[in-house]
């Protein structure tokens, strides 16, 4: 019975996620048909957002309707002027093709995004979040959230600062592992050697398992008594007491590294993806260059350093861009080593440390204030990598 | 069947002329060539009368219905394209019969016509397949087949000859001219290959620069080319031009450039066209260039050349000829027996003289 | 020796060498899923050992069994499944038809648009997760599936409407025009024509959906809090956090998950990769 009413329940999300769309084709569809003809812009400014006002009232939002009613009706005018005189019913077949897409866009990533602002510049936290829910009105705090973030701890003891130096050197280190790792092995892969593909296929496998499996059973390989590299160092110290004699022994990887742990299980898993990305690239580039360059009598490295690099560069790039953005971005792997209730925060880095700010410390709007921030050091970073890429694409 | 008018078409893309005022009127059962370099409009002047291409200004009309603002499928036209167009996710009977499909006809009449084209084409036993499976000529035939099926008023064809290699293009030549004797059907076909074109037409449009420069038949085109474009583009190996001027000697005109001086027989120039010192291009077809034993039979006075180089062709020969600056090709039977270097006497065939005035570059006689 | 046997031995050591080096590597990526399935075939009293053969002494698939009977475990899975097919087949039509405009049509603002595709890659995931479990939380549907496919259904939008762009751009347009003289409209040449013949891209746009929603693990931490409603990542995260003892029943559970997703994966990765790389290359 629980299946069924399960089905039922998403069947009937689907009706509406269908009808919206219906309802959004059929708006711009007349604004389309009618935008130049004298009677609709009355119409329209009448008649949308009444009809929208009473759609809200009808799924029980908007219990005083006199707001929305201002807001939809401004909004009824901006988009008719719009069509009026900016469209002009071209490419009528493109935008509604768009539509959907773009208004799924703004309502779940826009908005939220605009909503997030919003939330930096108020005070929501546990004990005003019921007075919001209920009320929708939030106190007004300004800059002091930012300020908070600057001042303050995100979690219990760690700054702003040590997050931030923290996952610039995370993202790096990541980073160049996984560059290097994966140059390394495509280059191993890319001589005609046997069992290719069936190498390749096992190479990718940290990639293509799913995420919270791979970093768990990670996690559980680096427990201090039953981890699989404890156990090997206990038995190295047995077998070698010189070894035990030098320190060597077993470590408390969770407790007293999980920044280390984090990182070396990250570089597992993200070695695969730079590994594909080379070898398409290495693959890619004619063998008539290294044939030419063998009559030139180049050496292997010289082959590497004037051929391989140079022309695998425009694939690297763009790869390594990606890569440094979802690095910079990894919650995944932090938080579900150190996430747990008594979890450290040694390894903490700016998006964990706001995942954990808003959820395990309920910290509304200082979490808010915080992502602006982190949104706009990864918008910095960015836009200094892709001038960085634009000028590198000149150079060529 | 039907015939096609186009009135005035002009066509803009931003601030690029394509189209500048197209004129034209096609028959009914008539097999029409567009002619041109690539780039010239021919295929886009097609392609508006498709209805794939907004017509700027201007109008088109199919069997005198104004078609500017009709569905491409209201317009009762067919299309071959050139890369075929055939949709890979059908078979060949599929893709044939896809239009009837839409239009909800019969099944019986449907079958009746695939079966029908299918046998014309000699496309029976490859009904089943995929476009996948298929080698180039059977893919341009079945592109044909389907259009075919549909019995339009009008066949477009947009160069459906130019993605097969040179053997099969000949052959695919001679079915399309056996299958327009069969269907008698109004054709209108562009290419850029004036042998197509030659081979083919009824009527040739030859446009260059999206403007129309001359409408005739094949041999009108090529014995009175209207213009030096028309002149230079019809015809292989290109005619030779030599640039001069005209003079006047006792009543009777001679043709003089640098390096030549050749009397012109009054047939050839209208009485009033022949000024004294006018700048004239004179072109002469490469067959017209008489060398060796038939200079002599038909010329009295002969001019001397060198020869430079020789081209066998097989039962034909190119000669590349110098007198002085000015460089003149001809084309002889094979064989010619003479070295590079060696002094050949030749003329011109006075009949088939043109001449074009060298600033409005139209033909003069 | 002559030279030539000196050359063969030279080469021969080398392949030597390679094989070796990559195994090694071969051997870091697959141990742990190896370890995973070792310990899924404990006997229950031996779950915490030391001991590190693969096949364990009196291996038995009781964690299997236990992990079916006394969790929610087809539970969860029926619940990740049910969440994961509506957000995919949603993010997949909305996709497929914004790429069919950005490929086949001129109009205003259609670089501002692709822009503003690829600047929303840019917002950090985690940084939507709050705006969003807020949102969810006003709507009163924490705890639904609904509150679920609302939070990821556009979320890998931006890069199927990227991959689908890149596949329409490679099929001719002459094809629609055919079918344009055929008697379809504009519409029906994207649904007769380019839609059939997008299937491969269509089929990755959707396993790149799927497997994106199918891993996910922060938002259903925050939106999902009744273990019958849980994903089978907030699942497994739970055994595995709870006790010791049920460290058999988590990776028997990993195996289940882990199996197909690595099979489809496997099968799709070839394209996949293209699609990342085409997309990033072009732009």
């Amino acid at each position: 019975m629980d299946i069924l009413y399960s089905i039922y329940e998403v069947l009937w999300f689907a009706l509406i996620v269908l009808t919206g769309i219906a309802l959004i084709e059929g708006y711009f569809y007349y604004h389309f048909k009618f935008y130049d003809r004298r009677w609709f812009f009355p119409v329209a400014l009448i008649g949308f957002p009444l009809a929208a006002v009473a759609f809200c009232r009808a799924l029980g939002l908007a219990a005083d309707p006199f707001r929305p009613l201002l807001w939809f009706l401004g909004s009824e005018a901006l988009i008719t002027l719009f069509f009026r005189h900016i469209v002009k019913g071209r490419n009528q077949l493109a935008y509604l093709l768009l539509a959907p897409a773009f208004i799924g866009l703004a309502l779940l990533l826009v908005y939220p995004f605009i909503f997030e602002i919003y939330l930096s510049f108020h005070d929501l936290k546990l004990t005003t979040i019921m007075q919001w829910k209920n009320t929708g009105v939030l106190p007004f705090v300004g800059l002091r959230q930012y300020v908070n973030v600057f001042t303050t701890s995100p979690l219990s003891e760690v700054t702003f600062w040590a997050l931030l130096g923290r996952t610039l050197w995370w993202t790096f280190i990541n980073v160049f592992f996984h560059v290097t790792g994966g140059f390394a092995l495509a280059l191993l892969l890319n001589n005609s050697i046997r069992f290719k593909g069936f190498y390749r296929t096992l190479l990718v496998i940290p990639w293509a398992m799913p995420q919270v499996v791979a970093v768990l059973a990670m996690r559980g390989e680096f427990h201090s008594q039953y981890g699989f590299i404890n156990i090997m160092l206990v038995k190295l110290a047995a077998a070698y007491p010189i070894l035990a004699s030098l320190g060597i022994g077993p470590v408390q990887w969770l407790s007293n590294y999980p920044l280390a742990t984090c990182t070396l299980i990250n570089i597992w898993l993200g070695i695969p993806f730079m590994m594909v990305v080379i070898l398409g690239g290495l693959q890619s580039i004619s063998s008539s260059y290294y044939d030419a360059a063998d009559i030139d009598g180049a050496s292997y490295l010289q082959k590497l350093r004037y051929i391989t690099i140079p022309l695998i560069k425009p694939v690297l790039m763009p790869a390594v861009t990606l890569g440094t953005v979802w690095t910079f971005n990894n919650i995944n792997v932090i938080y579900l080593v150190t996430g747990q209730s008594g979890g450290t925060e040694q390894a903490d880095i700016l998006v964990s440390a706001l995942y954990k700010a808003a959820f395990t410390y309920n910290r509304y709007s200082y979490s808010a204030a915080f992502a602006i921030v982190i949104f706009a050091i990864l918008f910095f970073i960015s836009v200094f990598y892709l001038k960085s890429f634009d000028a590198a694409k000149e150079e060529r | 069947m039907a015939e096609v008018r186009f009135s005035k078409v002009t066509k803009k893309f931003n601030e690029n002329v394509i189209l500048n005022g197209v004129d034209a009127e096609i028959r009914d059962h008539e097999f029409v060539v567009i002619v041109g370099p690539s780039g010239c409009g021919k295929t886009t002047l097609l392609r508006m009368l498709a209805g794939l291409e907004e017509i700027t200004s201007g109008e088109i009309y199919i069997d005198n219905v104004l078609v500017n603002n009709m569905h491409p499928s209201k317009r009762q036209i067919a299309m071959v394209f050139q890369d075929y167009a055939l949709y890979p996710h059908m078979t060949v009977a599929e893709n044939m019969s896809f239009a009837l499909r839409l239009r909800k006809a019969p099944k019986a009449e449907i079958d009746q016509r695939v079966t029908e084209a299918a046998n014309i084409l000699q496309l029976t036993k490859l009904l089943g397949r995929m476009p996948k499976q298929l080698s180039g000529g059977q893919r341009q035939r079945v592109a044909i087949g389907r259009a075919i099926v549909r019995k339009p008023k009008v066949f477009l064809f947009d160069e459906p000859l130019s993605n097969l290699d040179a053997k099969l293009r000949e052959e695919m030549r001679v079915e399309i001219a056996k299958l327009y004797q069969r269907l008698n059907a109004t054709i209108i076909y562009v290419t850029h290959d004036q042998v197509e074109a030659m081979t083919l037409a009824g009527r040739i449009v030859v446009m260059n620069r999206g403007i129309i420069q001359q409408v005739g038949s094949p041999i009108e085109v090529y014995r009175k080319p209207a213009n030096l474009f028309v002149a230079g583009f019809i015809g292989s190996p290109t005619m030779n031009f030599i640039s001069g001027r005209l003079s006047m000697a006792d009543g009777k005109a001679v043709f003089q450039s640098e390096d030549l001086s050749i009397g012109v027989p009054g047939f050839v120039l209208h009485e009033s066209e022949a000024v004294d010192g006018r700048e004239v291009v004179l072109g002469v077809r490469p067959d017209d260039v008489l060398v060796g034993g038939k200079a002599s039979e038909h010329c009295s006075e002969k001019l001397q050349a060198v020869l430079e180089v020789s081209e066998l062709l097989g039962h034909r020969e190119n000669l590349y000829l110098k007198i002085g600056q000015t460089r003149l090709v001809a084309m002889v039977e094979a064989f010619f027996n003479q070295a590079p270097g060696s002094a050949v006497p030749f003329c011109l065939n006075y009949t088939n003289m043109h001449f074009f005035d060298k600033i409005t570059e139209k033909r003069i006689g | 020796m002559n030279d030539k046997e000196i050359y063969k031995q030279k080469k021969l050591f080398k392949y030597l060498l390679i094989h070796l080096a990559i195994i090694t590597f071969v051997v870091i990526c697959v141990y742990p899923l190896l370890r995973i399935l070792s310990v899924s075939i404990r006997p229950g009293d031996k779950l915490i050992s030391t001991d590190l053969s693969l096949i364990p002494a009196g291996a038995t698939f009781a964690a299997y069994v236990r992990l079916l009977k006394e969790t929610l475990f087809l539970r969860w899975l029926w619940n990740s499944l049910l969440i994961t097919v509506a957000t995919s087949f949603i993010g997949v039509s909305l996709a497929s038809t914004a790429a069919y405009a950005f490929s086949r049509f001129k109009f205003g603002g259609k670089k501002g648009g692709m822009i503003l595709l690829l600047s929303t890659q840019m917002i950090p995931a985690g940084m939507l997760i709050l705006p969003l479990f807020l949102m969810i939380m006003k709507l009163g549907l924490m705890n639904t599936y609904l509150g679920m496919i609302i939070a990821y259904s556009v979320s890998s939008l931006p890069f199927s409407i990227w991959i689908l762009k890149g596949y329409y751009d490679t099929i001719p347009r002459s094809l629609e025009e055919a079918a344009l003289v055929d008697g379809t409209s504009q519409l029906g040449a994207f649904y007769r024509i380019i839609l059939p013949l997008s299937t491969p891209a269509l089929s990755i746009a959707f396993l790149f959906n799927f497997t994106t929603a199918w891993n996910e693990y922060l938002v259903a931490r925050v939106v999902l809090f009744s273990s019958k409603q849980y994903t089978w990542t907030l699942g497994l995260f739970e055994l595995q956090g709870q006790y010791i003892t049920q460290w058999g029943m988590f990776a028997a559970g990993s195996m289940l998950v882990t199996i197909p997703v690595l099979m489809v994966f496997l099968y799709s990765s070839k394209w996949l990769i293209s699609g990342l790389t085409l997309g990033s290359v072009k732009g």
